[in-house]
């Protein structure tokens, strides 16, 4: 393939993520920042788990080889799941800090949508790091002349299906973290387990792609994965505005 | 909507002014790298450059790793003290108020790096992408080009955006001539410039320290010297605001077929005030970074009572201007004929401030970058976050310390070490997974 391919197969990928960055994300430099900050929080959780995955590296990709693969993936996900825990704990505080800055200012404090802006921003950094680093890194060779296929999937090019999943877990990434923030804000149980569960289910079925041909199915079920967590994302959102949107609404009627 | 918005759209902004610039200037480089490797991989004698980073040793692939350990130390040494020499020089011609030499040598420098060492790369993005262009039409445009340049550097009439661009045109400019080094000697070099600039910049008696001082007390900020040598603080900076000023404090020092050549190390990236009066209001006080206003008190960065006027497209930071009797000092920004249109308008109190950062700073972040991007994708997005959340941690020390920091150092140091944490555990651990569309 060419040029155009490889440029297609990363919009696949960064596609929405990149117009979710222009249209909501660039216009408000903190969030530029929070969307780096968290990229690099991602990054450096991927190279300490490769730390301490390296020893055990690399897996003989044979059929029987899911054992290793999914007890690799658990970890990973437990870890970067205490990590989304510890980027609580430092929005919490920052949250804070921006607060007393904003009535020493004297302007508004963080608003709900704010807040959730801050969320998105944050998971948008997880997921824009997961694309590159798992799909865009390893695209230089689909700029030039051939593809690649992997024997497991002969049905399409690697680089298509790589672009294809990372889309998933883009979406996956992003908008669990508005959830989880949500929840943890809230003191909400459910969201609070609703996000590791996803992300560690989408991880799993990544487990369907080792069996021949396995990619048909999996990437179909990967895709119901990431229409869940946005369905679900989108109705707490909107639950949240509204009861919001309610409430001012009240006070404003009692006084 | 707008005066009710929230504080998420100007906390950052400063951040974001000195960011944007570094990463397109780093992207463009990236992308100058992997053009002309693809094209030059049939041409084997483009590694083959003589500059005074590796006048002492040339890498040559069949070298033992000792042998290149030694020749590389050798010629980052060399190179340093080069740099060194020229910095000293430069403060003594500045000691001695030299200004206009200081002036007409920077400009004769950034033109034989746009028109000299440009041409070469144009030519090899031409050749890269076939494009049709004769070869007077090219040397006609070339030299507008450079003459342009030039020119925007020292007047006040250019509009600040195209100053800007010029500044990452000759950082991308310097840094693709500078990956050309061989691998061993710029890993060497990026790592004793940090440690030099560390010093040069803190140690007492450092001579960008020294330059500093100068510049504060002698209550002036000479347009010559403020390209030719970066460091140079906004006098009389005690207010609410912070002039924040970030050096690397290199001059560039490279040396080509014998000739010698020296830019802009020194050349400094900053907002000054135009003396003009009729572009006051717009263009002359954005800089690179915007004001960098500051708080002790939050250990945050933020700014205080700026409302954005105007945004340039590519730094995307507005001109701020307060109006506020309390914290007014004219003449802060000395440059002889705006001192003088000053008195009639007094209320009219600017903070101009800009985060200034140097030229050398782009240089080398880009060098390292383009370096990274000989390896692999994955190393060049590794050290891209590296260096930025560098810099982003010297813009906030910058805050806390209220002083002329280094800007190299720490984000060197962060970009080596990704590098090779990148290229040693990361890289395995990511392909062995993700071929096997494992993926979490």
């Amino acid at each position: 393939m060419t040029v155009a391919a490889g440029i297609g197969y990363a919009l696949l990928a960064l596609g929405p993520s990149l117009s979710l960055f222009v249209s909501v994300i660039s216009h408000k430099p903190f969030l530029v920042l929070t969307v780096l900050s968290s990229t690099l929080l991602w990054l450096m959780s991927l190279i300490a788990l490769s730390a301490i995955w390296r020893a055990f590296l690399p897996i003989r990709s044979s059929s029987s080889s899911w054992l290793p693969f999914s007890i690799l993936i658990f970890t990973s996900v437990v870890f970067q799941e205490g990590l989304r825990i510890l980027f609580w704990r430092v929005y919490k505080k920052l949250e804070d800090i921006l607060d007393a800055f904003a009535d020493r200012v004297s302007k508004p404090r963080l608003f709900l949508t704010d807040k959730m802006q801050i969320a998105l921003a944050g998971g948008l950094g997880h997921g824009v790091a997961h694309a590159v680093f798992f799909c865009l890194s390893l695209l230089t060779p689909a700029f030039g002349s051939a593809t690649f296929y992997v024997e497991k999937c002969s049905q399409m090019p690697f680089f298509l299906v790589s672009a294809l999943i990372a889309l998933v877990f883009v979406t996956i990434h992003t908008f669990s973290m508005v959830i989880a923030f949500n929840g943890y804000a809230e003191r909400n149980k459910v969201d609070q387990l609703i996000v590791p569960v996803v992300h560690l289910i989408a991880g799993m079925l990544t487990l369907v792609n080792l069996a021949p041909e396995g990619c048909i199915f999996g990437i179909p079920l990967l895709y119901l994965m990431a229409i869940f967590t946005l369905v679900y994302c989108g109705k707490m959102v909107w639950k949240r505005l509204t009861e919001r949107e309610s409430r001012p609404r009240f006070v404003a009627n009692l006084s | 909507m707008e005066n009710r918005g929230s504080i998420l759209e100007s906390i950052g902004s400063e951040i974001i002014g000195v960011m944007s610039p570094v990463s397109i200037c780093m992207f463009l480089v990236v992308f100058l790298v992997y053009s002309m490797t693809t094209s030059s991989t049939s041409s084997s004698d483009a590694s083959a450059i003589r500059t005074a980073a590796n006048l002492v040793y040339l890498e040559s692939p069949t070298d033992t790793p000792t042998e290149k350990l030694e020749g590389a130390l050798l010629n980052a040494a060399v190179f340093v003290i080069l740099i060194a020499i020229v910095t000293f020089l430069l403060v003594l011609l500045y000691y001695y108020r030299c200004t206009n030499f200081l002036k007409n040598y920077t400009r004769f420098s950034s033109f034989f790096v746009l028109s000299f060492m440009g041409g070469p790369i144009f030519l090899t993005v031409i050749k890269h992408f076939s494009i049709p262009v004769d070869s007077i039409t090219c040397f006609v445009l070339l030299f507008n080009f450079s003459v342009l340049g030039v020119l925007s550097l020292f007047s006040n009439g250019v509009p600040i955006l195209i100053r800007q661009g010029y500044m990452v045109v000759l950082g991308i400019i310097v840094a693709a001539w500078f990956t050309r080094l061989p691998e061993w000697t710029t890993w060497t070099l990026l790592v004793a410039l940090a440690l030099y600039d560390l010093v040069a910049v803190l140690a007492p008696g450092g001579p960008l320290k020294i330059l500093v001082e100068l510049a504060s007390s002698r209550e002036e900020e000479l347009p010559a010297l403020v390209y030719e040598s970066r460091p140079s603080t906004f006098p009389g900076s005690q207010g609410s605001n912070l002039a924040g000023i970030l050096m690397s404090g290199v001059p560039l020092q490279s040396r080509e077929n014998g000739s010698s050549e020296s830019i802009s190390g020194a050349i400094e990236l900053q907002g000054r005030s135009s003396s003009s009066q009729n572009t006051r209001n717009s263009d002359g006080f954005s800089s690179i970074g915007q004001n960098f206003a500051s708080d002790m008190g939050e250990n945050e960065i933020e700014v205080v009572g700026g409302d954005q006027e105007e945004r340039s497209p590519l730094m995307s930071v507005g001109s701020r201007e307060r109006r506020s009797p309390a914290s007014f000092d004219v003449g802060e920004m000395v440059n002889g004929r705006r001192m003088r249109q000053d008195d009639d308008d007094e209320s009219d109190e600017i903070n101009s401030r800009g985060i200034k950062l140097g030229l050398g700073d782009f240089v080398f972040y880009s060098v390292l970058v383009g370096r990274a991007a000989m390896y692999d994708l994955m190393t060049v997005y590794a050290c891209y976050l590296a260096i930025i959340s560098g810099l982003g941690c010297t813009l906030i020390l910058l805050a806390v310390c209220r002083r002329a920091l280094p800007a190299l150092p720490i984000s060197i140091a962060l970009g080596v070490l990704f590098y090779f944490l990148t290229r040693l555990l990361m890289e395995p651990f990511v392909l062995g997974t993700s071929t096997n569309l494992m993926m979490f």
